[in-house]
């Protein structure tokens, strides 16, 4: 028998809420028309600073996406794919202030072609595409124990004047914000796993806190569907937030929201 | 092209999230099973992306001797895919794969014991990060050390070796303040997820967006 699932009402009505302001949102920014603007975040300004500084100092800049930040078929994609934007941005800012970037790639090897694209597509959309040096895109194996071992004898060989951390981090970033610490860089970072987020918090100088990562990633991707899905998400939140508002009032009121409304 | 490339993925991408989403809400004995079938084929394009993997990191290895012919690019090279064969070799040739004894040999006294010496590294990382950003300027912070401390020297074998109590003080601490500080913490994030809420409905929550 052929029958709608007890209690997912509300989650059909989230799914409608959220594919209307998909609709809406993704067609004005195909059609090119305004969309909200994000508010200026303090550790994206902090990226262009860190940058000045590893060329005032003479050090290299540092980029990663974390050990695991290049999943490109799990649940945390969205996160590789602000790694990815953000590859970019570093990239365009290194080409700008003439910088050498040097990237610690993620462990997955399948996404090494869209790391490199984008670093490639960075230093060209500045117009030094000569500035992408192959030996700079650092690969360092499948398992986070050898990507921390890479990552911080780069610090320790070549120096670190800022290193850019966003993207997917386990139990690397302790070991990789830190060791930059040590070796007299800066760290700006964040990563949308918020079991992670303390280190952050706790060792960058400018720090990304959960989903600033994604806000963030829009805003320097200047993509107006990445915008659009920021304001999505904001829609869907404010949606997700009110309800449990609402919620709450009903409990304290006694009224039950399955009986009234009968689902 | 392009619609081979763009287009004809986007289609059908649509179209199984569709099922997927149409099996949620109205369930079916035949949406039960494409769902199943859809799921399998998550395995089988995990397995691609792996062999994709292998075959770009090759690539990329190759590319780096090729531009920079030294020896230690050699014995990187060497190193990473003399591994790699090492570790495909015994898990396919032996008997039992990855449970076989040769494989398990290789997983606990190579892989295991690197792992943990990374671990062991964070334990200094970690401290060294906590000593930047917490002072003790309260009773409350005191009592965070002291705890900390205690439970930190607990899970390092050589001192429960020699002070026994440290394992039945660590397991209290573990189990009677941090499970009420977790329960105080979620509770706090539980009123400030509805404070959030009610400043949402009653529109005064500044968000992501600029403020206009």
């Amino acid at each position: 028998m052929i029958a709608f699932r007890t209690g997912a009402v509300w989650d059909l009505v989230l799914l409608l809420v959220l594919s209307a302001t998909s609709y809406y949102y993704m067609n004005k920014a195909l059609k090119g028309e305004e969309l909200p603007k994000i508010r200026t975040l303090a550790a994206i300004e902090a990226m262009e600073e860190g940058v000045g500084r590893s060329v005032e100092a003479d050090k290299p800049v540092h980029f990663a996406m974390g050990a695991s930040g290049g999943q490109l078929y799990s649940t945390l994609v969205s996160m590789t794919l602000t790694g990815l934007a953000m590859a970019n941005y570093v990239a365009r800012l290194c080409a700008k202030l003439n910088a050498r970037l040097i990237v610690h790639m993620p462990g997955q090897a399948e996404s090494i072609p869209a790391v490199e694209g984008q670093v490639r597509e960075g230093y060209l959309r500045e117009g030094k595409p000569e500035m992408f040096i192959r030996e700079d895109m650092r690969y360092y194996g499948r398992q986070a124990s050898s990507w921390t071992q890479g990552v911080t004898s780069s610090y320790a060989e070549e120096g670190v004047g800022v290193n850019i951390s966003v993207g997917i981090f386990y139990s690397d970033c302790p070991i990789s914000l830190e060791l930059a610490k040590f070796h007299g860089g800066m760290n700006i970072g964040g990563t949308g796993r918020w079991i992670m987020a303390y280190a952050f918090a706790m060792m960058c100088d400018y720090v990304l806190l959960g989903e600033e990562i994604y806000a963030g990633a829009a805003q320097v991707s200047e993509n107006p569907l990445m915008l659009s899905g920021i304001a999505i998400e904001e829609i869907g939140k404010a949606f997700v937030y009110g309800m449990i508002a609402l919620g709450l009032i009903l409990s304290v009121l006694g009224v039950s929201a399955a009986t009234t409304f009968g689902f | 092209m392009s619609f081979v490339k763009r287009d004809l993925p986007l289609i059908i991408l649509s179209a199984c999230g569709l099922m997927l989403l149409l099996n949620f809400f109205v369930p079916t004995d035949i949406g039960n099973v494409v769902k199943a079938e859809l799921t399998t084929w998550t395995v089988i394009i995990g397995c691609i992306g792996t062999f994709l993997g292998i075959y770009y990191m090759t690539i990329s290895q190759w590319r780096l001797l090729q531009q920079t012919k030294t020896t230690i690019q050699y014995f990187y090279f060497a190193t990473i895919f003399g591994f790699m064969f090492l570790w495909l070799a015994v898990g396919l040739y032996f008997p039992g794969g990855v449970t076989s004894p040769q494989y398990l040999w290789l997983q606990n006294n190579l892989y295991r014991n690197q792992s943990g010496m990374v671990y062991g590294v964070m334990f200094f990382t970690l401290s060294s990060s906590a000593y930047r950003t917490f002072t003790i300027r309260s009773i409350e912070s005191f009592a965070l050390l002291v705890g900390g401390v205690i439970y930190m020297l607990r899970q390092i074998p050589i001192f429960p070796a020699i002070w026994p109590g440290l394992l039945p003080l660590g397991e209290w601490i573990l189990l009677v303040p941090n499970v009420g500080g977790g329960r105080g913490a979620v509770i706090c994030a539980a009123l400030a997820a509805l404070v959030v809420g009610i400043r949402t409905l009653s529109g005064r929550e500044a968000t992501m967006m600029e403020v206009q």
